[in-house]
């Protein structure tokens, strides 16, 4: 069997694994879910009754309810990952160990567009806005924006599994280096709100598609290093 | 290389630098003209870019032996790596306060959320979390992390300056060149610019320098405790 055909399966075969698990417990998309909505709502308090204002910064409130979410999921994934040392076991049985980061990173973004799939109609109906206007655009946003998300969140939440305060160092590192994807998915994101079109948020676009390519590339490249030995 | 670090010259580095700093003093505070607009305030630029520029340069440095180390596996490199985060971070500390002090009279407010103040608390950000993981981890992994890291950091850096630019800007466009090739700088101006920068190099390399000696020191002084204790132990 060729090797790639050997990564494809490996890759499919652990996702089946950390799929199956979770349809058991829903443990991780429940936290995620339910956090989602907390932050959306607590962020309506904050920000009062003006309609106009919700309207206005809906887009960063998603976004950033996304950001703490991914940084939520992860930390449950990397729990279960690290009880009993079974990410060392996985990994002895790879032939390719960057399978063990592609499946990690699908199926957090899975998660994570689950997510969003429920959040979005909620978040449609609290701050008055309509996404299925130019749903098409919304949806490659988002797919751009959580992918770039799940790159740097996976690759991060597998390197402070070995650090003493890894709650604390994952939003530490993960924060700050997803910038420039931040900035890009709120204001895309708020272009199409205000009833731009794909057109008009190019650039942006263009910007998560760099962020995804490099970091995906980069994350290959470094995996090895963290997870030898 | 590991030699061009070594002790020896390192009183000449020393008094070099000192007299470098010193007229790098003399020249911005006696020599260099008032700006015509801004007055005595713009004499804070002959630190606040030099402190800019060496930062960037420390963050590169980073970068470099954060490949170095995954590539040839030596403390040395992790040492260097580890040194000039340290010095970077404390260059952008200085570029983060010099900065508010400059803009306060110019633009009337000491921040503004513009995409070079932006970038340079963007980096600090990622500069002290490369600082903290390290704190965080004793064992071999930590240089190996933190190297991923370094590596990933001085990538996003570009990334960052892309997403940034979307924004409305208040920062001076770059005054040494402008458009056309022509600076917005006298040429008295110009050189001491370029001497205040030499000095701020000169100083970062000195750091460096001595910081990675002590970190390395340090390093050996770790292996010799771990030996005794394991002799003990016995």
């Amino acid at each position: 069997m060729s090797s790639s055909k050997i990564f494809i399966q490996q890759v499919f075969a652990l996702l089946a694994k950390d799929l199956k698990t979770e349809w058991r417990t829903r443990e991780i998309f429940t936290s995620m879910f339910v956090f989602t909505v907390l932050v959306v709502v607590v962020f309506n308090f904050a920000i009062g009754a003006d309609t106009e204002l919700i309207r206005q910064v809906a887009s960063g409130v998603v976004w950033v309810a996304l950001l703490f979410a991914t940084v939520l999921g992860l930390q449950r994934a990397g729990h279960m990952e690290s009880e009993e040392d079974s990410l060392q076991g996985v990994l002895l049985a790879l032939h390719d160990r960057s399978a063990l980061f592609v499946a990690k990173m699908v199926a957090q973004m899975l998660y994570l567009l689950g997510v969003v799939v429920c959040t979005l109609p909620l978040c449609s109906i609290w701050f008055r806005i309509d996404f299925t206007a130019c749903i098409g655009a919304f949806g490659i946003v988002f797919v751009l924006g959580i992918l770039g998300l799940s790159i740097v969140g996976t690759l991060f939440s597998i390197m402070v599994l070995h650090t003493r305060a890894h709650e604390v160092m994952l939003p530490i590192l993960f924060l700050p280096v997803s910038i420039p994807l931040t900035i890009a998915a709120v204001y895309a994101t708020a272009q199409l709100i205000a009833g731009k079109g794909l057109k008009d948020i190019a650039d942006y676009l263009a910007l998560l598609s760099v962020f995804d390519i490099i970091f995906f590339m980069l994350s290959i490249m470094v995996f090895d290093y963290i997870v030898e030995g | 290389m590991q030699m061009m670090f070594a002790s020896k010259g390192r009183t000449l580095h020393a008094v070099i630098v000192y007299f470098s700093m010193l007229f790098a003093m003399f020249f911005v505070f006696i020599c260099a003209p008032n700006e015509k607009i801004q007055g005595i305030v713009q004499k804070i630029f002959y630190f606040h870019v030099s402190s800019a520029i060496t930062m960037f340069f420390a963050f590169f440095i980073v970068f470099v032996a954060s490949i170095m180390y995954l590539w040839k596996r030596s403390d040395w490199w992790d040492a260097v790596a580890f040194s000039a985060a340290e010095i970077g971070v404390v260059f952008c500390t200085l570029v983060l306060i010099t900065g508010p002090i400059w803009g306060r009279p110019i633009w009337g407010t000491w921040w503004s959320w513009d995409p070079t103040l932006t970038l340079t608390l963007v980096l600090w950000l990622i500069y002290v979390a490369y600082l903290m993981l390290r704190i965080d981890i004793h064992d071999p992994k930590r240089a190996r992390f933190a190297a991923v890291l370094g590596i990933i950091g001085f990538v996003d850096v570009l990334l960052i300056r892309w997403s940034v630019e979307k924004w409305r800007t208040l920062h001076p466009k770059p005054v040494l060149i402008q458009e056309g090739g022509t600076t917005g700088l006298t040429s008295t101006m110009l050189w001491i610019f370029m001497f205040c920068l030499g000095a701020f190099l000169l100083l970062f390399f000195y750091l460096l320098r001595e910081r990675t000696s002590i970190t390395q020191s340090r390093h050996a002084l770790e292996v010799l405790r771990q030996e005794i204790d394991d002799l003990l132990a016995r």
